[in-house]
Formats: C-alpha cells, structure tokens, sequence
C-alpha cells in the first residue's frame, strides 16, 4: 500500500510533467482555454451563487444569535460575517463545492476518453493527450477561480444584508458599518491564493485519476469518486498549513 | 516497410507475445489474425508504441523504434494512421473536426484548405453531408468510415486497423475491407490490418500472420491459407464453413 503511494505521487508528477510542455500550437490552447473557462468557471457561478446568498443570510442569523450581549457593537455582527465569508467559506468551502461539480466533470471526461481509446487516438496521431486535453483546464481554473471567490464574497454579504433587511436582526446602518469595518486586504489575497491552490489541484488530481482509469465505466466511476475523496482531504489539509504559513 | 525481429511481450510474469518476426510491406494489406485473446492486439499496440516490448526491435524502415527520441516518435507518428477498434472519434467534435484535427495540429494551412481536404478524404470514403453530425449520430459503419478518413488525412505511410470489422454487418464488412484495400494501393500505405473474421482475410489478405497463444505458427497469402498444413491454423480457418467445404473440396 505504501509502495503503490508513492507509485501513484511519482506517476501524478510525471503526469505533470507532461502536461506542462509547450503546446503544439498556441491557437488551440487559447482556444480550448475559452472552452474550458467556460465548461468550469461560467457554469459554476450559479451554484457558488446560490449557495453563497444562503450561507451569507445563515451566518448573519447564527453570528447575533450568538452575539446577543449589549455591550458589543452590532456592527461586529456584519465584520464577523465578513471575515468568515473571506477566510475561510469563500475559499474553502467553496473548492469543496467545486471539488465535487468540477472534479468529477473532469475526471468522468478524461475517463471515458481513455476507456473509448480516443486519448490513445490523439497519442498516436503524435498529439500530447495530456497537455492538449489538461493544460487548458488546469490554467482556466487556477486562473479564474479567484473570480469565483470575490462573486461569493459579494453575494454572500448581499446574501447577509438581505437577512438583515427583512428580518431587522440588527439595524441594516450597523451591518454596513461591520462590513465596512478593520478591512484588511491581504485577506483578500491570502483567499484568493487559497482557491487558487485548491483549483489547481482539484483540476490536475481529478484529470489524472481520469487520464488512468481503467476498466469501463465502473473504472470511469472509481476514477470519479477517487479524486473526490482524494482533493477533498488534501484542500483541507493544505487549508491548515497555508493558513499558518500565511496567517500566523 | 515495418519489420519485426524476435518480439517478446508479457504481462505480469505471463508471457503474450513469443519470438514474433515479421515484415510488413508497402502497398499490401497485412494481416495479424489469430483467436480471440490470442495476443493481436497486444503486437498492434508495439507497432504503433502504445506498448513497449520486453525485448526485440521494430523497425521503421531503417530506425528502430526503441531507439528513437521523443521527437523522432512524435515525427513518426505523423507518418502513421489507426483505426481503433471502436473507432475512437472524438467525442467533442462533429465529423468534419474530427478529420480535420489532425491536420490542426501538424499543418499551416488555412481553415478553406483544412476543410477542402476533410472533404476529400470524407468522399474517399464515402461519407457525405454527414460533416455536421457528431459521432454518437453516426451508425457503427460510418464511424469505422469516418475513422479511416481521419486516419489518412495527413497521407500516412503506415495504416494500422485493429479490427476494422468488428460489430460490422457483412455487407459493411466488405465494404469497409475493399475500401482499406483500394486505399491501401492508391496510396501504397503499408497498412497492417488486425482482425479474426475470415472474409475479410479471403477478401484482402495480401500477406498474412497466424498467431495463436502469442507465437507465431504460419505466414503467407489468402492463395495459400487454406492449403496449409498447421493444425491450429486448420482449425481456425474451418470454423468458417465456407472455408472448410473449400479445404474438404465440398
């Protein structure tokens, strides 16, 4: 079992390595990279969406349910939402979400290309599979992903204001003013190099489990479900050793 | 010309492929045949460097396969077109793309001429009006048909086909054979054809390769195949009634 560990870290490297050589031709990589933008970040901005809004209006709701002392500004209460939103839902959570919607896309994909031969097909015409078929999807979300992280932010303190405003758990003026508050901008880039990080290896972990499946559709499946588990446990493990690198 | 000199292959201790040689020429449809899981494929997938041989050396005319670098593989298989078994036509792309990716990749010409030569290809092999349709549109023959059309796209000198029949009614069968045949002397490709069905060796057979349990037991011609004298060979060919009413003078 071991063995076959880090058998499997040495071939992902190799896998790597094959992946980042030049593209043949940097017309088809651009254009591919729209394909891919496309197929992984626009379609994802619903769900980051939705979900977003309900976290941002649940945390409001559980932050002054907590909060309830008269001493401690309400403000607070639109500052603390904030900064969960920032630190760690809008990156985490979210590549979590992503880890699921976009890993198994990417994994099911590249499966059923390499079981129905057509990656042995691009092989042969002497195209490099992996680099053709990767490289695009790696860099469009490494890339873009931090979008996605400031579109939930956003929504997500929309999602508070709107609780706020109907529900008047706090006066909106002290929401406003708490998210408004101590606003640090690293946090920014220390959320948006999480998701970062995170995409990268949801993308590049689900198309190499995908690009070594084996056995039909069942493989395909393992292949899926494989790089689920796999990206999920090492987000969050990474999660925890970033945030002490960069926080602390 | 592809030679093959004392080729061993095995998997997990167990041997697939024993002391395999055999040279294949230009202009004429060799064949691999052989039982089903008598190791086929597995010599196919070393010709065209899908899988590498345990010992042994496949030449390409004079350069040895195991000896060439990875630019001088990629160079090489510019040079060579496969049929999969299932076709393997990209999933993503309709017809035309599908043809026309090769030519993407490896030529500067413009996307008129790009599609001028899908096009031709595509009548060569008589699929038209079907350029905006995607695979899964298509039945099993026009997928082996448009398979082929991306396979000689970029003018190969080697054409590999592994089982170009297979899930193929008879007539289609015939037709996709002559169509492999005619191409193979239009262009005179040194198309190496892998398959079991005995119409298609009477039918195309220009030089043929017995394999049976990964060794080699007999190689000649359609002329001659149903003359012979091995026994596995005997017992493969007759299966096929045809067949055994000729090898009996019925």
């Amino acid at each position: 079992m071991i063995k076959n560990f880090f058998e499997s870290i040495g071939k992902y490297f190799l896998f790597l390595q094959m992946v980042f050589r030049k593209p043949e031709k940097w017309k088809i990589f651009w254009r591919q990279f729209i394909n891919e933008s496309d197929k992984l970040i626009i379609s994802s901005i619903l769900l980051v969406g939705v979900i977003s809004v309900f976290i941002g209006g649940v945390l409001v709701i559980q932050t002054a349910s907590n909060l309830e002392n008269p001493i401690i500004d309400k403000m607070y209460i639109g500052y603390m939402v904030r900064e969960s939103l920032i630190l760690e839902f809008c990156s985490t959570m979210i590549a979590l979400i992503l880890a699921g919607k976009m890993g198994s896309n990417i994994a099911s994909e590249i499966g059923s290309m390499r079981i129905t031969e057509q990656i042995d097909a691009m092989d042969m015409m002497g195209v490099n599979s992996a680099g053709f078929l990767v490289l695009p999807k790696i860099t469009a979300a490494t890339i873009l992903s931090p979008l996605l992280m400031l579109l939930s932010l956003g929504l997500g303190l929309f999602g508070g204001w709107i609780v706020v405003e109907f529900t008047q758990i706090i006066p909106p003026a002290s929401y406003i003013t708490g998210i408004k508050a101590f606003y640090n901008g690293f946090y920014i880039f220390y959320s948006c190099f999480k998701i970062s990080l995170f995409c990268f290896m949801i993308s590049s972990i689900a198309a190499f489990n995908g690009y070594n499946a084996k056995g039909g559709s069942l493989g395909v499946g393992r292949s899926s479900t494989a790089s689920i588990v796999t990206t999920s446990i090492l987000i969050l493990m990474s999660d925890l050793i970033v945030t002490q690198l960069m926080l602390y | 010309m592809i030679k093959v000199e004392h080729l061993y292959k095995s998997f997990d201790g167990k041997p697939v492929l024993n002391d395999i040689s055999v040279e294949y020429e230009p202009g004429k449809c060799n064949m691999i045949i052989g039982a089903s899981g008598s190791g086929k494929t597995v010599l196919l997938k070393n010709l065209i460097g899908l899988l590498e041989p345990d010992s042994g050396e496949i030449c390409y005319g004079d350069m040895k396969l195991s000896e060439m670098s990875y630019k001088q593989k990629k160079n090489l298989r510019q040079k060579i077109g496969v049929l999969f078994q299932g076709s393997a036509l990209f999933d993503f792309a309709t017809v035309i793309e599908n043809v026309m990716f090769p030519m993407e990749f490896f030529t500067d010409w413009s996307a008129v001429q790009r599609r001028e030569r899908a096009r031709y290809c595509l009548e060569k092999v008589n699929v038209v009006g079907s350029d905006d349709k995607y695979p899964n549109e298509l039945s099993g023959g026009m997928q082996k048909r448009v398979g082929i059309a991306r396979a000689i796209a970029l003018n190969p000198e080697y054409l590999f086909c592994d089982e170009p029949n297979s899930g193929l009614d008879p007539y289609t069968s015939i037709l996709i054979d002559r169509l492999i045949s005619d191409l193979t002397k239009e262009f005179n490709m040194t198309t190496v054809v892998n398959t079991h069905d005995m119409n298609s060796i009477l039918e195309i057979g220009d030089k043929i390769a017995f394999i049976s349990n990964g060794s080699m037991l007999w190689q000649g011609d359609r002329h001659t195949i149903l003359q012979t004298e091995c026994k596995e060979l005997r017992d493969f060919v007759c299966a096929n009634t045809l067949a055994r009413n000729i090898i009996e003078g019925k």
